[in-house]
């Protein structure tokens, strides 16, 4: 704890330093205050499934999901940048709603001219993987209501989020399309009680972020008409345990392919990832590795000029050379090894501040269900349904 | 009687078909460039490129997402539809990595905004001559 504290102090001094020298460069001393922008947003959640439970007690109805988020951003000189947001999440019993630093950052830009930027971000960076990943908090900014949990499973959300360190970036533009390069120095953040908890499970003992990385390649075409990405994590891990005079490690390398096409009027979206995971002597936990394999097509319509409709299929499988769920152990019934998911969804941008959204899950499998919302794997049901209605304001 | 009535139709043609008025990108006359590259201006507007040439912060001004001036311009001019640029706008606000465009209510307000910012773009509804009309405050950036 005290050496995560002393890490945040360096980052938190040498954004300060930097800060300081910008503000004194006399040219633009007029106007940057001016550039101070405020953007926040609220939502609220009603889910209600036919098992199972998501966020909450959801087979009677739960209200129990709410996101608020509060954000800053200022730019004393066009190459500097200062931001933060606050975050508030309530899902379920994974996410109580304490507000939290979602990200705070100085972003310098050390080259700029026209054809493209090279610059870093120093202090807590969102986590660039997939599309969806930096905003998946903002309901504006993503495709459904619940994203799809092959990919941005919430269960271990707190290690995806944000992290702490360096990010190098940079973009490239050609005639034949615009590059965007994202390269991160970290360390995850993975020493919450529920991060913990979906990591050793039960287990005495505790988790600590070690130095990570984390990148992603993005290319776009045509103004981002086509999009293809690729992103990826050497996410590394220490375990501690009282019973045990051994150090424990924990490493996960997520892959991940993303392709979009925008017309005017639809969307195709498609994302592929394989996940590596492997625990070395981590108390409790037998040694072993496996590959988890997840992908998505989603299709969305806009039509009406406010309306757009979703239709996506999803599928996740633990282990990719186990795909219907063999391989289950104990009291875990096979279909928590496995999930494909069936969405049909409505939105509906009421005016520029205000959406709404109504989805409907038809899912065969668990493996993305939350254990803090289902203790008991033996209990839950293979088939299930899953409705949702959500409302959005931002300003 | 006859040169009366021509003169009414020529008049009746003036009224009835408005002047063919094309959306222009318009900066502030602090700004030095005569013409800019498709690709620079989607990157401006995208609020990725954000200083001029002579190192001077770009200042974006745009309309409300359904102003029919804000998507023709969008997809006539930038060759992008606006639910990419709101898209590429929130990424960037909603993850610290960047800002929105500063959003203006009306036309009127666009052109007072540019004319009164240094380092301002927008974009302008323009009658084809415009040489002669745009203020002097004002300028009109060709995209090549």
């Amino acid at each position: 704890m005290f050496v995560k504290g002393s890490r945040l102090i360096t980052i938190i001094s040498a954004s300060c330093f930097l800060f300081l020298k910008s503000i004194v460069t006399p040219l633009y001393a007029f106007t940057w205050p001016e550039t101070l922008q405020i953007y926040g947003f609220a939502s609220q959640g009603f889910i209600l499934t036919s098992d199972n439970r998501f966020f909450g007690n959801s087979e009677e109805g739960s209200f129990d999901f709410t996101e608020l988020g509060l954000n800053a951003s200022i730019r004393p000189l066009p190459d500097l940048q200062l931001s933060a947001q606050v975050l508030s999440r309530r899902a379920g019993e994974g996410d109580d709603g304490n507000p939290r630093l979602d990200y705070g950052l100085l972003d310098y830009n050390l080259i700029s001219n026209q054809s493209g930027n090279l610059g870093f971000r120093l202090g807590r960076v969102k986590n660039p993987l997939g599309f969806y990943n930096d905003t998946r908090d903002v309901a504006f900014t993503r495709p459904s209501i619940i994203l799809p949990q092959s990919i941005y499973f919430d269960r271990t959300r707190n290690l995806a989020l944000s992290a702490d360190g360096l990010q190098i970036h940079a973009d490239q533009r050609t005639d034949f399309g615009d590059l965007f390069y994202q390269l991160g120095i970290v360390y995850p953040n993975v020493d919450d009680p529920k991060t913990t908890n979906v990591l050793i499970l039960n287990q005495p003992g505790q988790v600590e972020g070690e130095l990570s990385s984390i990148g992603r390649l993005i290319f776009e075409r045509e103004g981002g008409r086509t999009r293809i990405g690729l992103s990826g994590a050497l996410v590394n891990i220490r375990t501690e345990s009282p019973t045990s005079s051994t150090r424990g490690t924990i490493r996960f390398r997520p892959l991940i392919l993303s392709a979009q096409y925008n017309a005017e009027f639809w969307s195709l979206t498609s994302e592929y990832a394989l996940r590596y995971l492997k625990y070395q002597d981590v108390a409790g936990f037998p040694n072993f590795s496996r590959t988890g394999e997840s992908f998505y097509f989603q299709g969305t319509y806009r039509f009406f000029d406010k309306l757009e409709a979703l239709l996506r299929y999803d599928v996740l499988y633990q282990d990719r050379n186990d795909r219907r769920g063999n391989k289950a152990t104990g009291t875990d019934p096979k279909h928590s090894l496995f999930a494909k998911d069936w969405t049909v969804g409505l939105r509906w941008d009421i005016t520029n501040a205000w959406m709404a959204r109504i989805e409907y899950h038809y899912v065969d499998g668990t493996a993305w269900l939350s254990s803090l919302d289902n203790p008991f794997p033996s209990k839950t049901d293979r088939y299930w349904e899953l409705f949702s209605i959500l409302v959005s304001f931002r300003f | 009687m006859r040169s009366l009535l021509r003169v009414a139709i020529v008049f009746f043609l003036f009224t009835a078909f408005p002047k063919v008025h094309a959306q222009e990108v318009v900066v502030h006359s602090s700004v030095k460039q005569e013409s800019i590259s498709r690709n620079t201006l989607r990157a401006i507007f995208g609020m990725r490129h954000r200083k001029w040439p002579d190192g001077f912060p770009i200042k974006v001004f745009v309309l409300r997402d359904d102003a029919s001036l804000h998507i023709s311009f969008s997809k006539s001019i930038l060759y992008i539809f606006p639910y990419q640029l709101r898209r590429a706008w929130d990424r960037q606000v909603y993850s610290g990595t960047g800002q929105a465009p500063n959003e203006v209510e009306s036309i009127e307000e666009m052109r007072k905004k540019i004319a009164d910012t240094p380092g301002a773009i927008g974009y302008l509804p323009l009658p084809e001559n415009h040489e002669n009309e745009v203020d002097t405050a004002l300028r009109v950036l060709h995209v090549r």
